[in-house]
């Protein structure tokens, strides 16, 4: 009995040391180079592992591809990019970002895909006084009034994308009622919120919400069921990576994508779950501020110039590393020290982008374009096709 | 039928078939521990090489039910070759202790998942159910995915072969005989170290085609592994070390726990399953089912 006891003790630790090495797991690109002129260090702090490694690699792309097509140079100086890897979370993404910032000694810092990273650094990099220039998270709270001189972003903030929808739903449904779906995490609580807001705002009325458990469950049958019930007209959902692959084929197997139409953000829809999704995704319209399929020059170029370089169509997120970089090449015109960078990044025009031409906010976010997509096949691919712009820029 | 009730029917239904397959994953860890002795943590990895296998037979879509089989074949095929190199692996640990075998073979699944991973991606990918089995069947006023019924039916039947094997047949008899008094099993002639490598590779097998028969529902990427290896642990646990009944039950519960609860009690998912582990713990120490006269 004692040697059984101790087993179930051993299994079960065991079971633990898996979940914590893996949580740990990181592959830090070791590159030291302390020199104190010369190139310009930019600290690159994109997930290589775990569940966004597919965004990091899109971001880490989309920032090459800018810098390469500048012959290795942003601002006239050459830049050198250190890569650390920012994993699944803060607890790998936070001393990846301090290994950057205190080993390496990067001049500005780009990237982060997670929210919570974005938010574990943003005081550090204010007391150190180096720039980041974020290119994915999207925590309401990283910009506009609670904004740090030294933090910008170049992708979107979780209310907006939600909300832009909001007011379109609300004219669709008329008198019928939506359901909402996020999972129960900030980013989700953002999104559902902002859309509620805009929603409301336009005489929506909201059939119920139903936050799922983040990162335990893909398995929404429960919910499905749930939202049937409330004789919705509707469903909004915000999802990300194995969750949105899930949920958008459960809607399907389940019965409700022929009779609930499904409004996203348009996450829910981008990149490599689009394809895992297939037919199953057809028709589910969402709000994003990029499609590959938009229709201006910088687009068709940067589309054309990327799939030939990477052997894919580019996605949101390698546009807002393309779009950071085109900013730090603006800024890094002015100087090369924190603080002339940050003077530079306030003296960003217009950036002329594949997602339109936008400029950054006095909160320092992006202000831009989103569009109405909607997911449709062409040529025997799924894409995003845009319907139309949702808001003014 | 009130609609609470029939949400409900439909959502424990959802809970049979998530614990069937859960089913097909922990029997093999369970045999494995529970028998030879071994605690392998590459098991999830293998469950991923399985989905993976299902990944590459049923890609360009629709597959029919001949890319389902062969996918299957083939993960028998990778699964028996996988255990045996396992079997071979821990065989010099045995003497010492749990420890190093777990440290072996999670080196063995981090390796796995590092190359699965180079190999085909960390994107999410699904895998399309066979073709006659893509809809949907009206289930107590709901649609409800054939395919998660077949899975029902799939893992039912497994679980009545791999109790037939392991409790009635005489290759079952000389395992338990060998894990009870290896020295005499030897001594009427019969070679106890094959019958550890038979062991081992029939349980890889059965994470692997765990794998193929869960594609389709849970899908293929990084992470998923630790996913499937921690409820598998909690399920062989849950059920009792070396019990095919057990891990049946183990599985059930867990199945419920994981849909019906998760669905009932949102606020508490993450804590619900180890939570019901540890009330069972509580009240019987080796599991449900679990051999208490057992020498451990």
């Amino acid at each position: 009995m004692r040697g059984l006891a101790r087993r179930l003790t051993t299994i079960v630790a065991a079971g633990l040391t898996v979940a914590l090495v893996a949580g740990c797991g990181s592959s830090l690109e070791e590159d030291q180079q302390g020199a104190a002129d010369g190139p310009v260090k930019v600290g690159l702090l994109v997930p290589k592992s775990g569940v966004y490694a597919p965004l990091g690699r899109d971001m880490e792309n989309g920032f090459r591809m800018y810098l390469e097509a500048k012959g290795g140079k942003l601002g006239g100086r050459t830049v050198e990019v250190v890569v650390a890897d920012e994993g699944g979370g803060p607890d790998t993404g936070v001393p990846a970002a301090q290994k950057l910032l205190q080993q390496d000694k990067v001049t500005t810092l780009v990237g982060i895909v997670n929210s919570a990273v974005a938010l574990g650094v943003r005081d550090q990099v204010t007391d150190s006084k180096v720039p980041l220039i974020i290119a994915n998270a999207g925590a309401n709270a990283i910009t506009g009034e609670q904004r740090s001189d030294y933090v910008w972003r170049t992708s979107f903030a979780n209310g907006e994308v939600a909300g832009a929808l909001g007011g379109y739903v609300a004219d669709q449904v008329k008198d019928g009622k939506v359901f909402l779906a996020a999972p129960d995490y900030a980013a989700g609580k953002e999104a559902t919120a902002g859309f509620q807001e805009a929603f409301e705002a336009a005489g929506g009325q909201v059939a119920g919400t139903e936050l799922t458990p983040f990162g335990t469950t893909t398995n929404f049958q429960p919910y499905l069921a749930r939202i049937q019930r409330s004789g919705a007209e509707a469903v909004y959902c915000f999802y990300a990576g194995a969750e949105a692959v899930a949920f958008v084929k459960q809607y399907q197997q389940f019965g409700l994508a022929d009779r609930i139409p499904l409004y996203c953000s348009g996450f829910v829809t981008e990149g490599g779950v689009l394809k895992a999704q297939g037919d199953a995704a057809l028709g589910i319209k969402g709000s994003l501020h990029y499609s590959d399929q938009l229709d201006n020059p910088t687009n068709q170029k940067f589309v054309a110039d990327y799939s030939a370089r990477y052997g894919d169509t580019p996605t949101v997120y390698a546009v807002q590393a393309y779009d950071a970089a085109a900013v730090l090449d603006q800024a890094l015109a002015k100087g090369a020290t924190g603080d002339a960078i940050v003077e530079g990044l306030k003296g960003v025009g217009e950036v002329d982008s594949p997602r339109g031409p936008w400029r950054f906010t006095d909160g320092h976010g992006p202000d831009q374009v989103y569009y109405l997509r909607e997911t449709e096949e062409q040529g025997g691919k799924i894409v995003n096709a845009i319907v139309r712009p949702l808001t003014g820029s | 039928m009130p609609a609470w009730l029939s949400d409900n029917l439909i959502t424990i239904v959802d809970g049979v078939a998530f614990g069937v397959l859960l089913f097909t994953i922990a029997v093999g860890l369970s045999l494995v521990f529970g028998i030879m002795d071994v605690l392998n943590l590459a098991h999830g990895a293998l469950y991923l090489v399985g989905a993976y296998v299902a990944v590459r037979f049923a890609r360009g879509g629709q597959a029919g039910i001949g890319a389902f089989l062969l996918a299957g074949l083939a993960a028998v095929a990778v699964g028996a070759a996988a255990g045996a190199g396992l079997a071979v692996l821990t065989r010099p640990l045995a003497r010492r202790g749990h420890l190093d075998q777990a440290l072996l073979t999670l080196g063995v699944a981090l390796i796995i998942g590092d190359l699965l991973s180079a190999r085909f991606g960390n994107d999410v990918q699904s895998v399309p159910p066979p073709a006659f089995l893509a809809g949907s069947v009206s289930l107590v006023g709901h649609d409800y995915p054939s395919y998660r019924l077949a899975v029902i039916i799939a893992g039912l039947a497994l679980a009545v072969l791999v109790w037939l094997l392991v409790e009635r047949s005489r290759a079952g008899a000389l395992v338990r005989a060998t894990v009870a008094d290896a020295p005499m099993v030897r001594a009427l002639g019969v070679d106890t170290g094959r019958l550890v490598v038979a062991v081992f590779a029939f349980g890889v097998v059965l994470a692997c085609l765990g794998g193929v028969l869960g594609a389709p529902v849970l899908g293929a990427y990084p992470g998923l592994d630790e996913r499937v290896l921690i409820l598998g642990l909690v399920v062989v646990v849950l059920g009792g070390l070396g019990s095919v009944s057990g891990a049946f039950l183990g599985a059930l519960v867990i199945g419920q726990v994981e849909v019906l609860g998760v669905s009932l009690l949102p606020q508490y998912a993450s804590f619900l399953v180890f939570g019901t582990m540890a009330v069972v713990l509580l009240l019987r120490p080796t599991g449900m089912l679990g051999r208490a006269g057992k020498p451990g």
